[in-house]
């Protein structure tokens, strides 16, 4: 009895004294602060590493803040929203954010942030930016563009990437064309000497000498793209003095000419809106069209890995080439257009200097790199460049050509209303129910109508 | 014996009974039904009006209080008066072609053959209704696809030696939402109407025959007159149906090519949640609640309703 007393003691006295150094041992952990952050996010699977970039990022904030010797942790929390689109995105954030259950930092299209910096609902970022130069300080100056409102920065550039016209070689070389001509296309596009109409011209004899049946598919859905018609034509759609909207009637119609004689030539399909995309991807990447306006990160998401195009660059440049978007006339100004996708910090965060630092881990070259190469956008340092594996993806190096002569969309409040009056016109024009003059009409009036502060000229 | 005062006392008591257990019945068996209008009908019907008083746009706030919707409706939407004609055609091309008269047709021919058989088909024809929605559009969708895919390219090109498939999506949309839809819709009325077949007794038509009618005569003086009320009810019914749905048209055509089949509502639809105009989304939809208003006392009032709501007058056994 003695002994199991003197046993049970011994026990008891083990389980002590072990459970005091282990609640002393762990007592930091209990001291820490997690501090949640709530990310929204688009399901993407052209993007997947931006908001697995935050996750990463946060683990590089922890590490710095141990270091730093605070209490605070940071957890990403990631919300996805099942949107079709980043304009049915942020009209569905912008919900969430009026009924105050928005999120601490969020991915978004760039030329949305004005709107919400017009709600009250994005953070200002410019002293962020200026404190963190290890973070921000390197990356592109023409890329923070896409991240101002009237009255400072809103958001930090995530990506970019290049929109151009796609061609087929192989089908430009059957309809006749040699191959020297052919392979100066792009070099022709940049210089101003390849115009829009001879685009049409050489789409048009694809279709009467051989079997495509298209000559230029273009989204079927509201989107960026087709903006860079328009730009070459000589809309900018913004008033630079006011910053409000601007629509030149003149200028409109001629944009909207170019497809109206696309579409009567039999170029442009009368369909092409009513087109499903991956139903329009494939007869390009398949053979069945000459040209297709869209963007360079398509080779990484479809091209490639669905149809099989050539990964290797001189096999791919043997049957395939992208060109600029011509001038519209020659010795003209060709066009291209980028498109970058922006984190913002939402204004009424309780914590956004975490919030900043975090989206500036998130930045890192190598962090960025690896969305750049995994998705096949262009990053957003110089440092980047020098990558190897950037080196290596040989469509960023090629596509890093066209950001000389780049344009974005406005970051008009209103410009996702206006393209979207925009891309009816279009449709009005390709399936013959709109006149290019009579579309242009139409924007202006739909526009007046239902915009505010619009300019008309 | 009881005196008259008595008897008063007693009479007012009973009737004061039965209104008492009047009043519990209604209660009871209207009382859901009340709460269900108030709450899906009256309630939505009155935050759309006050809604439709405000700006309340994409991030869901209201900064003042506006006439400023009805002015836009009045003044400056261009789209409106096409939405409304194309609104007319799509209606009454449905429920002309479809929902009355072809599902007539099918209630009559399919009662007219044996009864296996005329259930084979009428379940057939109920399919549509039963399929998702979504399934069924993506089934439209392969049929009219303009590639030679499509179903109807198919038969057409390899049948009929058609040189080159044809784009119904882009050259015959509003016949291709009258047509998507009468396909449903008929299914309705044929179910409804049947009924209404299978319900006339068969001694009247034993007796036409005697007095030597035909086919043709039997369904135009004795099928068609006992099918008034139906015909009323679902002329009526469907009427109010198609003006408030447009689903099949925004998988089918989203509306397009260009306005082409946007009809109201879904006019509504894409200003208030394609552009965020929610208060002006309101002043329209506001528009469509009164217009089908208008449309149910007016077919009440042209197919006297009324009248064929009472008991009859004469049963026939």
């Amino acid at each position: 009895m003695f002994h199991w007393k003197i046993g049970t003691a011994a026990l008891l006295s083990a389980a002590l004294i072990g459970g005091s150094a282990v609640f002393l041992a762990a007592t930091p952990l209990f001291a820490q602060e997690t501090v949640k952050l709530e990310l929204w996010s688009r399901q993407d699977p052209s993007g997947p590493l931006r908001p697995g970039n935050l996750i990463k990022a946060a683990e590089r904030l922890n590490k710095e803040l141990a270091a730093e010797g605070t209490s605070k942790r940071v957890e990403v929390v990631v919300r996805e929203s099942p949107a079709k689109g980043f304009d049915d995105d942020a009209l569905q954030l912008l919900k969430v954010f009026g009924i105050g259950e928005g999120p601490d930092i969020f991915i978004a299209a760039h030329e949305w942030i004005c709107a919400f910096q017009e709600d009250g609902f994005v953070l200002k970022l410019d002293d962020y930016i200026a404190k963190y130069p290890q973070h921000f300080g390197t990356i592109f100056p023409s890329l923070w563009s896409s991240a101002k409102c009237p009255d400072g920065t809103y958001a930090i550039p995530q990506d970019a990437e290049a929109r151009m016209f796609f061609y087929n070689k192989k089908l430009l070389r059957e309809a006749g064309y040699d191959a020297a001509f052919v392979d100066a296309m792009p070099e022709r596009a940049l210089s101003g000497d390849l115009t829009m109409d001879e685009v049409l011209e050489i789409a048009k004899q694809v279709v009467d000498k051989t079997k495509a049946q298209y000559g230029v598919l273009h989204r079927p859905n509201k989107g960026p793209d087709y903006i860079m018609v328009f730009q070459a034509y000589g809309s900018d759609f913004v008033d630079p003095e006011t910053g409000k909207l601007l629509l030149e009637r003149d200028k409109l119609a001629a944009a909207f000419g170019w497809f109206e004689r696309g579409a009567k030539e039999g170029v442009i399909p009368a369909n092409n809106t009513a087109m499903e995309f991956d139903a329009l991807r494939k007869e390009f990447y398949t053979g069945n069209a000459a040209f297709f306006m869209y963007g360079i990160w398509d080779l990484g998401s479809v091209g490639f890995p669905t149809y099989g195009l050539p990964q290797d660059e001189k096999a791919f440049f043997a049957d395939w080439g992208w060109i600029a978007g011509p001038a519209p006339k020659k010795g003209g100004s060709p066009v291209s257009l980028t498109h970058p996708i922006v984190y913002a910090i939402a204004a009424d965060t309780k914590e956004p200097e975490l919030a900043a630092r975090l989206v500036g881990h998130a930045s890192a070259a190598d962090l960025n790199t690896d969305h750049a190469v995994t998705t096949t956008h262009l990053g957003i340092k110089p440092e980047q460049l020098e990558d190897p594996r950037y080196i290596k993806a040989w469509p960023l190096a090629r596509a890093t050509e066209l950001l000389k002569i780049t344009k974005f969309l406005p970051n008009n409040s209103q410009f996702a209303e206006l393209n979207g009056i925009i891309y009816a016109g279009i449709q009005g024009i390709e399936s013959g129910r709109l006149s290019a003059q009579k579309a242009a009409d139409f924007v202006i009036e739909e526009a007046s109508s239902t915009l505010e502060d619009v300019i008309v000229k | 014996m009881t005196t008259i005062a008595d008897e008063l006392t007693i009479e007012r008591r009973g009737h004061a009974g039965s209104v008492a257990r009047r009043r519990t019945n209604f209660v009871i068996f209207l009382g859901p039904a009340i709460i269900l209008t108030v709450l899906f009908f009256v309630v939505p019907v009155v935050i759309d009006v006050a809604v439709s008083f405000t700006d309340l746009s994409r991030s869901l706030r209201i900064s003042e209080f506006t006439t400023e919707q009805y002015e836009k409706v009045f003044r400056t939407d261009r789209r409106l008066s096409q939405v409304i004609g194309l609104t007319f055609i799509y209606v009454f091309g449905t429920l002309a072609i479809f929902n009355v008269t072809f599902g007539l047709i099918l209630a009559v021919a399919t009662t007219a053959i044996r009864n296996a058989s005329g259930s084979f088909f009428r379940g057939v024809w109920l399919l549509p209704r039963m399929s998702p929605s979504v399934l069924y559009i993506l089934l439209w969708l392969w049929a009219v696809s303009p590639t030679e895919a499509g179903l109807i390219n198919q038969v057409l090109m390899q049948a009929f030696g058609l040189d080159a498939p044809l784009d119904l999506l882009t050259s015959a949309p509003i016949a291709l939402i009258i047509i998507s839809n009468g396909f449903i819709g008929a299914s309705m009325g044929m179910i409804i109407f049947t009924a209404a077949i299978r319900s006339i007794p068969e001694h009247l038509y034993h007796a036409a025959a005697v007095d030597g009618a035909g086919t043709f005569a039997k369904i135009r003086f004795i099928t068609l007159p006992a099918l008034r009320w139906p015909i009323s009810f679902v002329t009526i019914y469907q009427t109010l149906s198609l003006l408030v749905s447009f689903e099949y048209i925004l998988l089918l055509t989203k509306g397009g090519p260009f306005y082409d089949t946007t009809v109201y509502a879904l006019y509504v639809y894409r200003r208030a949640f394609e552009s965020g105009q929610y208060g002006y989304g309101a002043a329209l939809a506001l528009f469509l609640i009164v217009i089908g208003v208008v449309v149910a006392l007016l077919g009440w009032r042209f197919f006297d309703m009324e009248r064929l709501l009472q008991r009859p007058r004469i049963e026939v056994h």
